[in-house]
């Protein structure tokens, strides 16, 4: 009795390989792989394109403004646009790109790194939103200044701040897993 | 120190010790994130990810080198005839420890493996993570001195030891097939990756060689403690930081320092307690992560029960985000350490055998 149960058991098992090698190897309708695929990868690449045309339309005005030359009226648009979005990371980087124009040094250093924290994409060099060449170069100036008034103990709480944010933004640079 | 050398397992040991260390630096020269070419936290925390145990997209991969080391280890156990299903020891406290396991190596970044492959390439703020790696496993031995006892694993005739390979075996199946429900990073540190034959290759070579030589990080400290230089595992650690740190000389990845360092953050103190909930947890279960994966591999169904903790950990610091990132520790990351340690102390209470101490 036992052995003819256990040979039952062996042929349902038989049964299960090959209908899962029949799956795996596509017998099964074409239409019918279609219904059951689902492809997140797909749908988080889609969401994610639709994120970055957003975020450049919705910054589009702000932009226009930058590029004419406009920086104080392009930071005011980003401050009403703060207030419909807070905490928004490409707003904080376009922040920290405008002030950088202005020369408010300490203050992009802030608002960029700011950015970085709340989205790894702008330090990545696949992103389409990536502003790694920008920290690079930011690095490269800025670095040594302010390690520079740190040692001479000349250096205001603000710009310990800003080095301490340089070193954060040296440290995503470096890569890592996060 | 000359006993231990004498004997030949010791020389196996070492030989394990250095295939790790250069394997850990050059599977990031070949493409696999900065200080990280092994690290198991991550890899789960990769690879659960590519499950859709969590949505971070920027932290999912099905880690090749992760199911190399648990087939390789079933590969060397089953050819060796080594392979048993055992099991049946406290196994909802297990799962749990493989939970708190990723929590302490999340928050600190990294496993015992990658502090050491950190500090060996001159990431100074793994100097805290060290000593509380030292601690815990301080701790857990404290433990098991007074009496702790999670209960023995018994030997079993019912093939449980076979699941935590056939799972790995899927996920083989799911990293070549690449079935629509399984996520691959485009952006990330998830889409930095050595190439995935490489990878496995590597992966099934450190895992035969763990299982043959029981080699283990935490396992080397413990040992150091309780007999001193005569311990072979002790001699295979040294061995692993020495080619580590040899390694990364040589390729240029080695810059000392506290600042600007990948993947590392400078909340020290969470460093310390994050490796101290490792350190303790690992002894008391028997081994670190890495440990736990070729446990499993050959057959041990606890190990197996600790892995699929593992995995719902990996999901959870980054569904939760409890993770540290370069930015430091997040809040709830603090109060998950403290929990583990809690955790932890209840364990080393209730878990005692009186009559011991």
């Amino acid at each position: 009795m036992e052995k003819r149960f256990d040979l039952v058991l062996g042929a349902l098992l038989l049964l299960c390989a090959v209908t899962l090698v029949g799956l795996l190897s596509g017998t099964g309708s074409q239409a019918s792989q279609r219904d059951l695929r689902v492809d997140k990868a797909l749908e988080q690449e889609i969401a994610y394109q639709a994120k970055v045309s957003f975020l450049e339309r919705l910054y589009a005005p702000v932009i226009n403004l930058r590029d004419s030359g406009q920086n104080e009226s392009a930071l005011l648009q980003l401050d009403e646009l703060s207030r419909k979005y807070p905490d928004e990371a490409h707003g904080e980087t376009l922040r920290g790109e405008i002030l950088l124009q202005l020369g408010a040094t300490q203050k992009a250093i802030g608002h960029l790194a700011s950015a970085v924290r709340m989205n790894g994409d702008y330090v990545d060099k696949q992103s389409p939103l990536s502003r790694r060449g920008l920290i690079e170069r930011l690095l490269a100036s800025e670095l040594t200044k302010f390690k520079q008034l740190a040692a001479d103990n000349s250096a205001s709480r603000s710009s310990q701040a800003a080095l301490k944010d340089l070193y954060y933004l040296q440290g995503r640079l470096a890569g890592g897993c996060e | 120190m000359r006993l231990a050398l004498r004997d030949p397992h010791t020389w196996f040991v070492m030989l394990a010790g250095s295939l790790l260390g250069l394997a850990g630096v050059m599977l990031a020269v070949l493409g696999n994130p900065q200080n990280s070419g092994i690290c198991v936290s991550c890899f789960l925390e990769n690879s659960a990810g590519a499950l859709g145990l969590h949505n971070n997209a920027r932290m999912q991969y099905l880690r090749p080198e992760l199911i190399g080391f648990v087939l390789g280890s079933t590969l060397a156990a089953i050819g060796f005839r080594e392979f048993s299903s055992k099991g049946g020891s406290a196994p909802l406290p297990r799962l749990l420890s493989g939970v708190f396991l990723i929590v302490g190596c999340s928050v600190f970044i990294g496993c015992p493996i990658k502090l050491f492959l950190r500090l060996t390439a001159g990431d100074l703020t793994t100097l805290t993570g060290l000593l509380g790696l030292v601690g815990g496993g301080w701790l857990g031995l404290k433990g098991l001195a007074a009496g702790v006892d999670l209960g023995r694993s018994s030997k079993k005739s019912d093939g449980s030891g076979f699941w935590t390979p056939l799972l790995f075996v899927m996920l083989l199946l799911f990293l070549f097939v690449r079935p629509g429900f399984v996520l691959f990073s485009e952006r990330g540190s998830a889409a930095e990756a050595a190439p995935v034959l490489i990878a496995l290759g590597i992966g099934l070579l450190l895992g035969a060689v763990a299982q043959r030589t029981r080699f283990c990080i935490t396992g080397g400290i413990r040992d150091l403690m309780i007999m001193g230089t005569r311990a072979p595992l002790f001699w295979g650690f040294i061995v692993f930081v020495l080619v580590a740190f040899v390694a990364g000389l040589a390729t240029g990845n080695f810059r000392p320092g506290f600042y600007g360092q990948p993947g590392a953050h400078l909340d020290m103190i969470w460093s310390f307690f994050g490796m101290l909930l490792v350190g303790s947890v690992s002894v008391l279960i028997g081994g670190c992560p890495f440990r736990q994966l070729i446990k499993a591999g050959e057959g041990d169904a606890d190990a197996g029960l600790v892995v699929i903790g593992m995995f719902l950990g990996a999901g959870l610091v980054q569904a939760w985000q409890l993770a540290g990132t370069a930015a430091g520790v997040p809040l709830y990351g603090k109060i998950a350490v403290v929990i583990g340690l809690a955790f932890i102390l209840l364990n080393l209470l209730f878990f005692r055998d009186r009559a011991v101490a």
